[in-house]
């Protein structure tokens, strides 16, 4: 089957927001329709990606490749084992954010299916890039669906903290891309070749010094988009803010892109610095899980509560991407699902207490499990399924993230293990707070039960959850060969240092037939290929 | 006779401006768009006849005009400039009260300087362009009679630039004290020992003066806000685009020949570099207070000619053509969206006035965004990829730390322009505005035009890319 599947995938949204350029604003039930029938579209389409997916095979799949504009920059998109989850998480959660939206949004209904849409392409983009020029335009273009997403529809505060979202991402971003260009220019000159393949990138090993910086670069963009104590700040605003469906996105997959950042380039790029620095990413990631459990513990507000739990978990999960082992890797990469789906679940039943209240804030509920038992039994799940029980998605992840750490660091593992009991104790007491006791205030008497259209879009998330909690091969296995594959690349060249003197002082290639356990072969021909292929230094 | 020829493109316009001059003086038509018509049907004609010398590298006056691809390129960025401000004025100038035939002349005479400029490697030649090209401008700041900022703006203009033009000369005749010719490319021929000498490098500090304040280099950018605000809406389009252009193309051409005498001059690398990190951080910041819209363009056209003087620093001829053509496209499509925002002898460019613009016009708006995205360089849009291509080349070249300087500054006027976003759509309480007309077509058309513009560029600017290659490798800039 030769279609051009990620393409389909990954711009079938933004055709869906291009259409929706031409619907008259006041059909707000036709824009509605369309984005919903365009994404669960896009969700179908990931289904089939799903099925083509061979999970023996370790590099990139599915490949499309296509020259663009040259000097190195192309249209080059796959999947992979890290990848893969990741893409159907985004494709599955952005019906239901729309759905989430469906009566509560009600001004300016096409604008906003517009910019869902088009976020939807930027996030899918970012995570089948495997061109660092590609991956660096969705990792930027997505900023601007999300800015007026929580700017337009956003809360009180909103536009405090969307240009505070765009400043936080932008700083990193960009010295993120003069690290790019660095590195670019590295390669050049070590092989008189143009390139921003991932592929080709990785073969470079460069001086511990360069790295150091470079590694710096990477990181603080993406420490800050995980958020990474102490870049989380813009986190907590930004989700206070936003729109219900911009939170439940923001969480579940935003947060995921700075993970996905560290896996498939910081890491593999740098390998030396990643030795380096892993012990300060590590105690900054334990740091992030602590400090992020204890300000959930004392925030007022729902939403709040559940945007510190998101450092929380998300400090976990960097913790355990950089233990470096199978069980790790896997379990972050899993657990990153998890936590899509348990926060973004919890950010929509947050939403629909909202929108029947107006109000965010714990006091201001009480007793609202007996006005509304389907919403509290769904409460409960999320709720479990965010602090780990066991037979829940939650539980899978958190064992084997504390697993990985527990081989490398047993004192890291102890702290991190009360990730767990922080959240049993900030989440239990909100859902005690919010679902029991008495009736306080005389409005909840007035709070109808869910209908029919929560029900639908809770339900798949619910499902989803004891799906991977009980049967989590199914997803685990998609990933194995990547994760080994990803591991073995890292180990084999964080053993290697530059010895031979390399084409220029900073730069070495290890080529394609390199057997690495000789050291580091150089790519003689790199001053033949430059005159070759007629490109001049300018 | 075929290099007589070559001067068409250029004779075609001015012939065009004697001509409206003669219209208005003797014509009977008392419609304008008649001078409007004959102006764009030149200007469109000169594309035509600047494109058919692609590839046949011709010199007229021994030397002093030079129909290069790079002249051809730049000749038609002039020519596009001048149709899309002639589109924008002609509802502009009903409205605003300077309804005459001279205008359009002026703008021909002006366009007509600035092709000059860009034609020429003989650096006297180039100073009767930008002679031709400031008298024109000064009047053209000034058009609108009755309005005092106007006056202002053209005093201000006049006075300045009549200083910046004495530093020119006076630079000159430093030069031609130091050796016998003013072409460029005689200029390669000179001694290295004498590039450090006091003699030139005060020659070429006092041209990059007056250079520099035709495209606002900082500290010689004290004009610009004053006379981007006080000047005609569709005139500063024109001067953001027109001459920065051509100064960019002058400068790089004069940096180009004395680096290729030698390729680290330390002392010309160390004042380029403070001039540029001068411009991007004093424009972008100051850029940050302002209320008026129009002002906060001027200003942002200051920080862009930092980032263009980065391309001057790393000599990448090709990032700064890429650029100046993006830059065509996203500042006069802004200036048309301020064009249209209007109405009877009255323009509303404060911020304020934008508040709820995204309500009461949508299209407008949108627009908008697309324009001061691409200026703040997000990309799928021509701004990204002309920072990308400037930023990359000087990394490539070692100057990484003036880029990390670079994507700071340019970290600052994100906050600036999205600032204009969130009056547009997310303020909701609107201003008291008399009622303003519907965009009229021709403004319209602008739009459009540059919206597409700003979208081919920044997604398929592939072939573009090599042109341009093209040209400067013919024009021996690499």
């Amino acid at each position: 089957m030769n279609l051009p599947i990620i393409s389909l995938i990954t711009f079938l949204p933004l055709a869906g927001a291009v259409i929706l350029i031409f619907i008259p604003g006041e059909r707000k039930e036709w824009s509605r329709l369309i984005a919903l029938l365009v994404s669960v579209v896009t969700f179908g389409l990931s289904l089939v990606l799903l099925v083509n997916f061979d999970a023996s095979q370790a590099e990139p799949q599915l490949v499309e490749k296509a020259a663009w504009l040259g000097y190195g920059i192309n249209y080059h998109v796959g999947v992979d084992g890290l990848s893969l989850l990741l893409i159907l998480l985004t494709t599955f959660l952005f019906p239901i954010a729309i759905l989430s939206g469906w009566r509560y949004i009600d001004q300016r209904v096409k604008e906003y299916h517009l910019f869902l849409l088009f976020l939807e392409t930027g996030i899918i983009g970012v995570f089948v890039a495997l061109n660092l020029f590609l991956f660096y335009v969705f990792w930027e273009v997505m900023l601007i669906p999300m800015y007026f997403l929580i700017g337009l529809w956003g809360g009180p505060r909103r536009i405090y903290a969307t240009i505070k979202f765009v400043l936080f991402t932008m700083l990193g971003s960009l010295l993120m891309l003069v690290a790019i260009f660095v590195l670019y220019s590295f390669y050049y000159r070590a092989t008189g070749i143009y390139s921003f393949e991932f592929a080709d990138l990785t073969k470079m090993i460069l001086l511990p010094k360069v790295q150091t910086w470079l590694f710096l670069a990477f990181a603080l963009a993406f420490a800050i988009k995980v958020p990474m104590f102490p870049f989380h700040t813009w986190l907590p605003d930004a989700h206070v803010e936003a729109p219900t469906a911009g939170s439940v996105i923001l969480a579940a997959v935003l947060l995921k892109m700075g993970v996905y950042g560290f896996l498939r380039l910081a890491m593999p790029l740098f390998p030396q610095a990643l030795a380096k620095f892993t012990p300060w990413l590590m105690v900054l990631s334990l740091i992030g899980i602590i400090y992020g459990g204890l300000m959930a513990l004392i925030q007022k507000d729902v939403k709040s509560l559940v945007a510190y739990s998101s450092v929380s978990h998300m400090g976990l999960i960097m913790l355990a991407l950089f233990s470096l082992n199978p069980e790790a890797i896997e379990g972050s990469i899993i657990q990153m699902v998890n936590h899509g789906l348990s926060t973004g679940a919890l950010f929509l039943i947050v939403g629909i207490l909202y929108e029947r209240a107006h109000t965010r804030l714990i006091k201001d509920y009480g007793g609202v499990s007996r006005q509304m038992p389907v919403l509290s039994a769904f409460f409960l799940v999320c709720m479990l399924s965010s602090l780990g029980l066991p037979g829940l998605n939650g539980f899978v992840g958190e064992i084997l993230c504390l697993f990985g750490v527990f081989q490398v660091n047993k004192v890291m593992a102890y702290f991190a293990v009360s990730t767990v009991i922080l959240a049993a104790g900030y989440l239990l007491w909100m859902y005690q707070r919010v679902m029991h006791g008495p009736i306080v205030h005389d409005y909840v008497r007035s709070f109808r039960d869910l209908n029919k259209r929560e029900i639908i879009y809770l339900a798949p998330v619910v499902l989803m959850m004891f799906w991977i909690g009980l049967y989590p091969n199914f997803f685990l296995r998609k990933m194995d060969t990547s994760v080994n594959l990803f591991l073995k690349k890292i180990q084999e060249r964080q053993k290697y240092f530059v010895f031979h003197a390399p084409p220029h002082p900073l730069v070495s290639v290890v080529s394609e037939s390199a057997d690495l356990s000789d050291g580091l072969i150089l790519n003689n021909q790199s001053e033949e290929n430059a005159n070759n292929k007629g490109i001049k230094k300018p | 006779m075929n290099q007589l020829a070559s001067l068409a493109p250029l004779l075609l316009v001015l012939l065009a401006s004697l001509l409206i001059l003669l219209l208005e003086a003797f014509g009977r038509w008392s419609q304008r768009i008649w001078h409007a018509t004959v102006a764009i049907t030149a200007l469109i004609g000169s594309i035509f006849l600047a494109l058919n010398w692609w590839e046949k590298t011709a010199t007229y006056f021994s030397g002093a005009y030079i129909m290069d691809n790079v002249a051809i390129i730049f000749m038609v960025l002039f020519s596009l400039a001048g149709i899309l401000v002639i589109l924008l004025s002609f509802p502009y100038m009903v409205d605003h009260g300077f309804n005459r035939g001279e205008f359009f002349s002026l703008l021909l005479l002006a366009i007509t300087g600035l092709m000059i400029m860009a034609s020429s490697e003989d650096l006297v030649v180039i100073f009767l362009g930008l002679e031709t090209l400031s008298v024109a401008s000064y009047v053209l700041a000034g058009m609108k009679k009755h309005d005092e900022k106007s006056s202002e703006a053209a005093i201000k203009y006049f006075l300045l630039g009549s200083l910046a033009s004495a530093f020119i000369v006076l630079g000159l005749a430093f030069f031609s004290a130091q050796n016998q010719s003013l072409n460029l490319q005689e200029l390669t021929s000179l001694a290295t020992d004498k590039l450090e000498s006091p003699l030139f490098l005060a020659g070429l500090c006092l041209l990059l003066v007056g250079f520099g304040f035709k495209v606002a280099l900082v500290p010689f950018h004290m004009w610009t806000p004053d006379v981007y605000q006080g000047a005609p809406t569709p005139i500063t389009a024109f001067f953001s685009v027109g001459p920065k252009a051509a100064g960019f193309l002058v400068l790089f051409r004069l940096f180009y020949s004395i680096m290729k005498i030698e390729a680290d001059v330390s002392s010309i690398q160390t004042i380029l570099w403070i001039l540029s990190v001068l411009t991007m951080v004093v424009g972008n910041l100051i850029a940050l207070r302002q209320k008026n819209v129009k002002r906060l363009l001027a200003y942002s056209s200051i920080a862009h000619a930092g980032y263009l003087a980065i391309a001057l620093l790393s000599r990448d001829g090709q990032g700064l053509t890429f650029y100046l053509l993006a830059y065509l496209f996203m500042n006069v499509g802004a200036f048309a969206v301020l064009v249209a925002l209007s109405a009877k002898g009255q323009e509303f460019h404060e911020l304020e006035d934008f508040n709820g613009l995204g309500e009461r016009r949508p299209w407008l708006a949108a627009a908008m965004s697309v324009f001061l995205l691409s200026l703040a360089g997000f990309p799928p849009t021509a701004g990204f990829l002309a920072k990308f291509y400037i930023f990359s080349t000087a990394v490539k070249q070692g100057f990484t730390s003036l880029i990390i300087i670079a994507v700071l500054a340019s970290l600052v006027s994100v906050y600036y322009y999205l600032r204009v976003i969130v009056h547009m759509y997310m303020i909701k309480e609107a201003p008291a505005l008399p009622a303003m007309k519907a965009e009229p077509p021709l403004l319209l058309i602008v739009i459009f035009f540059c919206l597409y513009g700003v979208f081919q560029l920044g997604l398929f600017p592939a072939r573009l890319i090599s042109l341009i290659r093209q040209a400067l490798t013919t024009s021996s800039l690499p």
